[in-house]
This record gives structure tokens, sequence and C-alpha cells, in this order.
């Protein structure tokens, strides 16, 4: 199996890894909007009517952009919108770990849990996102294949 | 790079799509048409998320009958044994206090939570929007 050949099969794997979860966190978030938006509010960093359209926007994004990895048209897109989400995500979870918050992250929709586990939650995160910049960067040597050789 | 401008704007408009369908589907509440909050009041929702002691101002036969859970009975008859189970709870853990009262028209919450700053400068008062009518 050539090099090129192991790229596509590990591309392939990160892209639906990272579809499987963008999609399983944002469903139960569109589902029950509401729900989310206390999750938002207890961060304590946004409040009022943007808490309302975060939880009205943020899981469509997670969304269309899960999706999108699997769609030529809009899958640059959607592989920086991942990466700029996860970011996110991960200084918003190091944010509420630094300030002692005990809350349930939201992650996945509103669960009956109380407390995240912290460190699971961003180490989930880097991961994801180290597989979604290999995605980045599988894109853009594929565009300039000198890259590559180099 | 002008077609990652075009992915975006493709994306956008997907994302706005779906949040059309939330709206007209009545998944989601309008978030134009948020109640407006007065100075030391909070939603239901912003209030659900804090870890905080809720306080009852209704009567005495209103809160037997049903209460948000964990409240404690505090109003203008009670209001010295109310007090005392406040300080309890407030000092054995510091918390937000939010009180309520039967719906968005009774002002006996605004006055116990006038009363509370007065009583306790250091504690953090609110009266919760629309009452027990909006935890109901």
């Amino acid at each position: 199996m050539g090099m090129n050949q192991s790229l596509i099969i590990i591309s392939l794997i990160a892209r639906l890894v990272l579809v499987g979860v963008f999609v399983t966190a944002a469903l139960p978030k569109i589902q029950d909007p509401v729900a989310f938006g206390q999750s938002i509010v207890a961060y304590r960093l946004i409040e009022g009517d943007l808490v309302a359209w975060t939880a009205l926007a943020l899981p469509w994004l997670e969304l269309v952009c899960a999706l999108g990895l699997l769609t030529p048209w809009i899958r640059k897109a959607s592989a920086t919108w991942i990466a700029t989400l996860l970011i996110v995500f991960i200084t918003l979870h190091v944010s509420a770990w630094a300030r002692g918050l005990d809350i349930d992250c939201g992650c996945f929709g509103a669960s009956d849990e109380n407390g995240t586990n912290y460190s699971l939650s961003i180490l989930r995160n880097v991961a994801l996102l180290a597989a979604v910049s290999f995605l980045i960067w599988l894109d853009f040597v594929r565009k300039n294949p000198l890259k590559l050789k180099t | 790079m002008r077609s990652l401008g075009r992915e975006f704007i493709l994306i956008a408009f997907l994302v706005c799509t779906g949040m059309a369908f939330s709206l007209v589907t009545g998944r989601s509440p309008l978030p134009w048409a948020a109640p407006e909050i007065g100075p030391g009041e909070i939603q239901l929702i912003d209030a659900k998320a804090l870890d905080l002691i809720w306080i009852d101002s209704r009567t005495a036969e209103e809160f037997a009958s049903a209460h948000i859970p964990d409240a404690i009975l505090l109003n203008e008859e009670n209001w010295d044994t109310g007090l005392i189970n406040l300080m309890e709870a407030w000092l054995s853990i510091p918390r937000p206090m939010v009180v309520y009262c039967a719906d968005e028209s009774c002002g006996t919450s605004k006055k116990i939570a006038e009363r509370l700053r007065e009583a306790l400068p250091e504690a953090e008062v609110y009266t919760l929007k629309g009452g027990w009518e909006s935890w109901e």
C-alpha cells in the first residue's frame, strides 16, 4: 500500500469520525434549543438575545459543516469552520474549568448528568482538532503537490 | 480563494435555512421576542442554569399546594421564621437568591427582594420574571 493510499484511508476515517461526532452533537440541540440555551447561559459569558441566537444557529452550523465534510462543494470551508468551532470549544472548557464552574458542557445537548469532565472534553476536542487539521493540510498539499514531495 | 468564499456563502445559506426551519416548526422560540428584563429580574431559562436559593413569597397555602423544589417560604406574614431558614441555607453555601410570587402582575416578590437586599446587603437577590406561572 503506497503512501497516497494510506493517506486516503486515514483521511476517510478522520472524516467519518468528525461527521459522526458533530452530527451526534448537533441533532439533540436542534431538537431542544431551549435546553441548549440553558447550557450556554451556564458558562456565564453571554446573556439575553445572544444566547437565543447562538442556541438557534450553532447546532445548524455544526450539522451543515459535519455533512459538508462529505460534500465536495463545501468541504474546505466546512473543515475550516469545524477547526474554528473546536478552538472555541476548547477555550470555553478551559475558561469554565479555570473559573471552577460545575456545569453540564452542553456538548451533546443538555444531559441529566451534573458537571463535566473537563480534561476528557478538552482531550477529545484536541484530538478532533488534530483530525480536522490533518484534513485541511491534506487538501492544501493536494492542491500544491510539491509541498508533499519536499 | 474565491471558491472558498463561495463555500462560506453556501454554508451560511444552509445554516439560515436550518434556522428558519427551527423557527417555522416551532422547535425554537423567537430570539427577538425574548421578554424584556427589568432591573433585578432574572428569566427562568437563566435561573435554571444557576445553583441558587429559591424563595417563595406567595401565601403559605399556595406554597403548601405546590412550589419549586427546595424553595423556602418567605413572605410578610412569616418574615422572621422564613429569614432564619433562608440564613441557614445561605450561610451554609452562599448562592444567589431568586424570589418569586404568583405571576407577572404580582408585586410581592419585588417587595420581598427589596427587604432582603436591605437585610442582607452582601446577598445577590433577583426576582423571577413571570413568577410561579413561568415555572408551571
